[in-house]
């Protein structure tokens, strides 16, 4: 899926500001896409994971500040910061609907909130032991990051989403949300080799964020379709169907999320070589809810 | 569901329960709380041979190949490189922080040639009183050098079948590339270019050279001060992205007339926080230092914080993401946010736009 992009000339130039979006969910159907729950609840994990996730990027970016020693890395940092918290409100904004729906997803947002809180939190450390804990943190962001920049590229391109009909409101809080991913996606890169850079650091986190993140997506869609109260239990998670949506386009590939490990691993990877900021500047530009941010200010 | 405690809460959760009620260990957690704890340990081994961090400069020296007056109170500098080395490409919208001799920094658009790679242009009106603008006029001459940062870019031109531009005098300057970059690309385009006269217009030849059917110099001395956003926009193709660069007023009158017209969006270049119109000054008390530090009317509490403290986080600086948050201890605090949940407005203050009587005590 990667496809080796030219960077553009002056791409990596662009200014991160946040925007601030609104979202109305009253309206929003509990399977937003149509007669596919499977899909609908693939994704909607993200709605539980993101909260948690991306305010823990922002608790541990802060801390970063004082460390780095180039003012343009730090206004990009800064740039980031925004764009994520305002990202953990708009998802958080869905969780809670799932609610009203009577879909009581607790029993999995207490986990996250333990993993990003406890787990990954900043463990009681002090002193030189505390800085390699946030470097170490760093290098997972850095990893993270790029599945997000890769899952952003791909909601952008996801045409298949709009072919199944599914909710428009929807779609452009996961576009608006991916074209900013892109925007960013080099920022936390970048941080990481700013203070430390080694291969073996940032390939290391990559080897347990890949399988991890796997695993909360599996169970995460599993304890989601088992709780839907619309399926009362009757519909399980099943492999078939996370195929059948790959070919119809609403969901990535499983080869091609795996796939996109693969470069990570490469000496001279960096994330400007994958993704096209210009689509995420085009969508941007028509966003009803990036220009109704816009339009606000 | 609600996660508990929202956007500003780091408490620490307990121990979480099976994700079916069972009474065991979960058994993903449990794997999980085992390999973070031999990772934080490799982690602390691996900091033995970290390297310390570089400091990285990205100050760039350039020289005043060429000044030339543009109109009536405008110059523009031609810059290139000492030894005329090729410059880092930009895109239509890109600005440039020129730091002028005395210090002071300001940023210009980029008003060259996307494909000129060994110059930047830019273009500078000397405003009344301006600081910075005067010494540019003043003190900069063919063979001065100046330090630059970036290029950087917040006003990117995004692909579009039509556009329209809207520029007030100087704001011609990010524009103008904008424009060759449409009519390059073969899009349906209009270019309203206001001004007080045509004598402070600058670029107009270049301007009209590019294709004079689509460019509307519009003067004031000519045709009146513009009655409304509706008349800029009225040449706007159908559906056009607009792109607008100009004085407050000519922005808020396109913001309020944008939706009954044909144009479809409307873009136009931040310059940082609004300005603060109705504060009145304060004082912010560091509770870790002790210092205090007067907030003037026109000036954020971020704005003052921020000489102090340089790692203080912000980011959008409007009050919409909650990250200048800090703990409020004591004062009495008029909340100007967006973000901030009732409960927490007790404790807690958004630096970038609220604003306080008398004395605030934060906790920085
Ligand atoms: S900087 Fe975003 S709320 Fe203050
Ligand atoms: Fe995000
Ligand atoms: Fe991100």
């Amino acid at each position: 899926m990667a496809a080796d992009n030219e960077v553009e000339p002056g791409e990596e130039q662009l200014v991160l500001h946040p925007r601030a979006v609104r979202f109305d969910w009253s309206n929003l159907p509990l399977h937003w896409v149509p007669g596919d729950p499977q899909t609908t609840h693939t994704i909607n994990v993200l709605h539980l994971l993101l909260p948690e996730g991306e305010r823990w990027f922002v608790r541990v970016f802060k801390q970063a500040l004082p460390l780095i020693a180039d003012e343009r890395l730090r206004t990009d940092v800064l740039g980031f910061i925004g764009q994520e918290a305002l990202h953990a409100e708009a998802h958080s904004g869905v969780a809670d609907h799932l609610a009203a729906h009577g879909l009581d997803a607790s029993p999995f947002t207490r986990q996250v909130e333990w993993m990003f809180r406890r787990l990954l939190g900043d463990r009681d450390l002090h002193g030189k032991a505390a800085e390699e804990w946030l470097v170490e943190r760093l290098a997972i962001i850095a990893a993270i990051e790029h599945f997000t920049a890769f899952l952003g590229q791909w909601i952008l391109d996801a045409s298949g989403l709009d072919a199944a009909g599914a909710d428009p409101t929807m779609l452009d809080l996961l576009r608006w949300h991916g074209a900013e991913e892109v925007e960013h996606r080099s920022v936390a890169y970048d941080l990481f080799c700013h203070l430390d850079g080694r291969y073996t650091r940032r390939t290391r986190a990559m080897s347990i964020v890949a399988p991890v993140m796997l695993w909360l997506f599996v169970r995460g869609t599993r304890f989601l379709m088992c709780n839907d109260p619309q399926l009362g239990g009757r519909d399980k998670a099943r492999l078939r169907q996370l195929r059948a949506a790959s070919a119809r386009g609403t969901l990535p590939t499983l080869r091609g999320m795996l796939g996109e490990v693969r470069p990570y691993f490469t000496r001279s990877f960096h994330p400007s070589q994958y993704g096209s900021t210009e689509r995420a500047i085009a969508y941007l530009a028509s966003s009803p809810a990036a220009q109704a941010a816009e339009a606000q200010q | 569901m609600t996660l508990t405690g929202g956007p500003m809460a780091t408490g620490v959760p307990k121990y979480p329960s099976d994700l079916r009620g069972r009474p065991r260990r979960d058994r993903l957690m449990s794997s999980l709380e085992a390999v973070v704890s031999v990772y934080q340990r490799i982690s602390a081994y691996s900091g033995r041979r970290r390297r310390p961090v570089t400091p990285v400069s990205r100050d760039r020296e350039l020289v005043v190949d060429r000044m030339r007056t543009e109109a009536e109170d405008v110059v523009s500098l031609r810059l290139t490189a000492p030894d005329g080395a090729t410059l880092p490409a930009w895109r239509p919208g890109a600005h440039l922080d020129v730091v002028l001799p005395s210090g002071c920094v300001r940023q210009y658009s980029l008003c060259g040639d996307t494909a000129d790679t060994r110059a930047y242009r830019i273009a500078v009106r000397r405003l009344p009183g301006g600081t910075g603008s005067g010494e540019v006029h003043e003190e900069l001459r063919p063979g001065s050098r100046v330090t630059v940062r970036g290029p950087r870019n917040a006003f990117p031109l995004a692909p579009a079948r039509s556009y329209l531009f809207v520029a007030g005098g100087i704001g011609i300057t990010p524009i103008l590339p904008m424009v060759r970059a449409a009519a390059a690309r073969g899009a349906d385009w209009q270019l309203v270019y206001t001004g007080r006269t045509t004598a402070s217009m600058p670029f107009i030849d270049e301007l009209t050279r590019i294709d004079p059917r689509r460019v509307w110099i519009r003067p004031d001395t000519e045709y009146g001060i513009p009655a409304s956003g509706a008349e800029l926009l009225e040449r706007a193709p159908e559906g056009a992205a607009a792109y607008c660069c100009g004085p407050t007023p000519m922005i808020t009158s396109l913001r309020v007339d944008r939706p009954a017209s044909r144009v479809r969006s409307l873009h136009f270049e931040r310059f940082g926080p609004p300005p603060i119109s109705d504060g009145a000054p304060f004082e912010i008390e560091l509770a870790r230092s002790g210092r205090v530090l007067p907030v003037p009317a026109d000036h954020s509490a971020l704005d003052v914080v921020r000489e102090a403290v340089p790692d203080v986080a912000y980011s959008c600086r409007q009050g919409h993401c909650g990250t200048c948050a800090v703990g409020l201890i004591s004062g009495t605090v008029e909340h100007r946010d967006r973000v901030l949940p009732e409960p927490e407005r007790e404790n807690t203050m958004m630096i970038c736009v609220s604003r306080a009587t008398g004395r605030v005590v934060v906790d920085l």
